[in-house]
């Protein structure tokens, strides 16, 4: 209220002046996602003479990277804000699929109406099995990959409606009342172009959602329950809201990849992709929003990269080739040695030996110790 | 009802079988748990090592059953111990989730380690004694007296490495106050090596007895099985895994025959057994059915 009125910001005076200071000052808050915005937009300019000689179709990849960032910033916000693990959150991308897939092949829904119902859906059933949020660390994450078992394996074995291990096909594709987007010309762009506006949106709001009270009062339960709880957050109902976002989130993820995708079976949405959906978490950043984008980022592309290394090198080593056969390891490897070496992620963690380089009294490493 | 009741001996016998196993994972839980405060994601990893390294030792380089038993154990507590070394070691100092993460990493390390080199979906492992043993209403493997007379033997001397060796006795002192531990001179850290090698042992011997098949995906199964079992018996308390084993063992064997042969449902929904149970357990009685587990105090 003092800021308003007070002399030293006259910024009310001049119509003019007013508006063109708030728009820059809207632009310095998100200049991250204005950038980001750009690149994106102007990404397939360049994507498809750059896509042949790195033998990587960039479109297909960032289609995918656009959906891991949706579920990835739901798991961000309750893994980096929250504070609570969840090793099952690839089944609740399964439910979306399932839901959203069942929704348009059984009853013949529109695809722009089967997408939210599956959203509701999953975060339906999240609210369902939210009361495993009572549960703190190991147990939690033990849980919730107990869930991940549990929904995987009614997943393939409901045959009578989710078809068992054969899995849904000819789900219909990606189309709006008016608009063509599976079916256009150049379906991929399109999609492309879909997925990434939703992501954006996602990302946006749930920045602004960090940062508002809501935001404040989960920051406060990761730091400590009890002190939360003092102050007046209702730690439970908290941890209940960021859980029951991050499965909605990633109930669209799972929708709106059914849709691009064609097909799903169960074996798409096990335990490897949960983990897979927390190391891009955790390699982005936890408690940093665009380290979700940076993390689904990294790890999309790193397979790619590497089934494309024949056609860069000319030759590789045969076990180089078969990728699959070792992904495990490289995962593995990226986790443990993130969480040794840089266990606030990329983003965060760049940022932070950065400002320690200025600054000797932010160091990251040195603060653990003090802390004791 | 009736047929049921007819499988009944047949669902224990299989079930005190797996709970043999679960026991000694549980155990490997329990232990690194006490001395550690973080729960091992890899335990599971370390079975699939043990049942992986018997075939290697057996079938590949041809060797004597007792002797490649002998080593595959040792080989795999070898592991357990590079690994507190490696990763455990450095992350001493971090929040539960960090340690949490870590240990997942290694576990999907070593999964895809174990794929690498064995990439069959399964590896005949030898029994000891092949062939079958008929009761009334009971068929059961040879194996089946392997297993209960290791995991007796394992159970003993893990007992008797508690209560009377001087190492043992530090151990339990980490797991009641780390920090008292210290302050009277035991040396924390190392303990935490030998909770990891004793672990990883165990976790070795339940699958190298866990025959006739090994294979690079047995890992997570186990684990969760075994960590079931931890915190049905109660987590923290090391002889609590032996009942824990146990019951979940016949509970997964007793619950999808009655569903399947009363209520008609299909046996395939038996993989999601135990991950009611541990949810169960988890929401309703944290400390496990002995009550002596700990609860996470605030």
């Amino acid at each position: 209220m003092r800021e308003k009125g007070s002399p030293g910001r006259p910024s009310f005076g001049i119509p003019g002046s007013s508006l063109l200071q708030r728009a820059a000052s809207l632009l310095g808050r998100h200049l991250i996602f204005v950038g980001l915005a750009i690149f994106l937009a102007v990404f397939p300019i360049w994507a498809k003479p750059l896509s042949r000689p790195l033998g990587i179709n960039l479109i297909m990849v960032m289609r995918m990277v656009g959906i891991y960032t949706v579920a990835a910033v739901g798991l961000n916000i309750l893994m980096g804000y929250a504070g609570q693990i969840s090793l099952g959150h690839g089944a609740f991308l399964g439910i979306g699929a399932y839901t959203s897939a069942l929704l348009a092949l059984k009853a013949h829904l529109p695809v722009w109406l089967s997408i939210p119902v599956a959203v509701v859906v999953t975060a339906l059933v999240g609210l369902l099995v939210a009361p495993v949020l009572r549960l703190k660390g190991h147990y939690l994450a033990m849980a919730t990959l107990g869930l991940g078992i549990i929904f995987y394996v009614f997943m393939r074995e409901m045959t009578w409606l989710t078809g068992g291990n054969n899995g849904l096909r000819e789900i219909p594709a990606l189309s709006f009342p008016g608009v063509k987007i599976g079916q256009a010309r150049d379906y991929l762009r399109a999609e492309y172009y879909f997925i990434w506006t939703l992501a954006l949106i996602v990302l946006l709001l749930c920045s602004n959602l960090v940062r508002s009270r809501v935001g404040r009062a989960m920051r406060a339960l990761h730091e400590s329950e009890v002190a939360a709880n003092v102050m007046g957050v209702d730690v439970s109902w908290e941890k209940i809201k960021a859980f029951v976002l991050s499965t909605g989130l990633a109930g669209l993820a799972g929708a709106v990849f059914a849709h691009i995708q064609g097909y799903i079976d169960p074996n798409l949405f096990t335990i490897t992709l949960s983990i897979q959906l927390v190391t891009m978490v955790v390699v982005g950043g936890m408690e940093s929003i665009w380290g979700a984008v940076a993390g689904a980022g990294v790890i999309t592309f790193i397979p790619k990269i590497v089934e494309a290394l024949p056609k860069w090198l000319g030759e590789v080593p045969r076990w180089v080739e078969k990728y699959s056969n070792y992904e495990g390891m490289v995962f593995g490897l990226i986790l443990v040695l993130t969480m040794i070496f840089l266990p606030s992620g990329i983003t965060k963690g760049l940022a932070d030996l950065v400002r320690y380089r200025r600054n000797p009294f932010v160091n990251p490493f040195r603060k653990k110790a003090m802390e004791e | 009802m009736l047929d049921f009741w007819r499988n009944c001996p047949q669902y224990l016998a299989n079930g005190l079988a797996n709970g043999c196993l679960y026991i000694l994972v549980a155990m490997g839980f329990n232990i690194i748990y006490n001395s550690t405060g973080i729960i091992n994601f890899a335990q599971g990893e370390f079975s699939m090592f043990g049942g992986l390294f018997a075939y290697a030792l057996t079938v590949s380089a041809g060797l004597p059953i007792p002797l490649a038993a002998i080593l595959a154990v040792l080989s795999v507590a070898l592991l357990g111990g590079l690994m507190e070394r490696l990763i455990i070691n450095p992350l001493r100092r971090s929040s539960v989730i960090t340690a949490i993460i870590a240990t997942i990493g290694a576990s999907i390390f070593f999964k895809s380690l174990g794929r690498v080199i064995w990439p069959l979906e399964a590896y005949k492992v030898p029994e000891f004694t092949p062939g079958n043993i008929s009761l009334p209403g009971v068929t059961v493997s040879r194996q089946f007296l392997w297993v209960f007379a290791l995991t007796v033997a394992s159970v003993s001397l893990v007992y008797v490495f508690f209560n009377r060796t001087r190492a043992g006795k530090a151990m339990r002192a980490c797991s009641v106050n780390r920090q008292a531990a210290s302050l009277v001179g035991i040396d924390v850290f190392r303990m935490s090596l030998y909770s990891f090698l004793l672990a990883a042992a165990l976790g070795g011997a339940a699958g190298l007895i866990s025959a006739p098949y090994a294979s690079y995906g047995m890992g997570l199964e186990l684990g969760v099985k075994g960590f079931t079992a931890a915190v049905v018996g109660g987590l923290g308390n090391v002889f609590g895994a032996v009942v824990g084993g146990l019951v979940l063992g016949v509970l997964e064997e007793l619950i999808p025959g009655f569903l399947h042969i009363v209520l008609g449902i299909s046996t395939g929904y038996k993989g999601a057994v135990a991950a009611v149970i541990l949810i169960a357990v988890l929401l309703f009685r944290p400390q496990g059915i002995l009550g002596k587990g700990m609860v996470e105090k605030v």
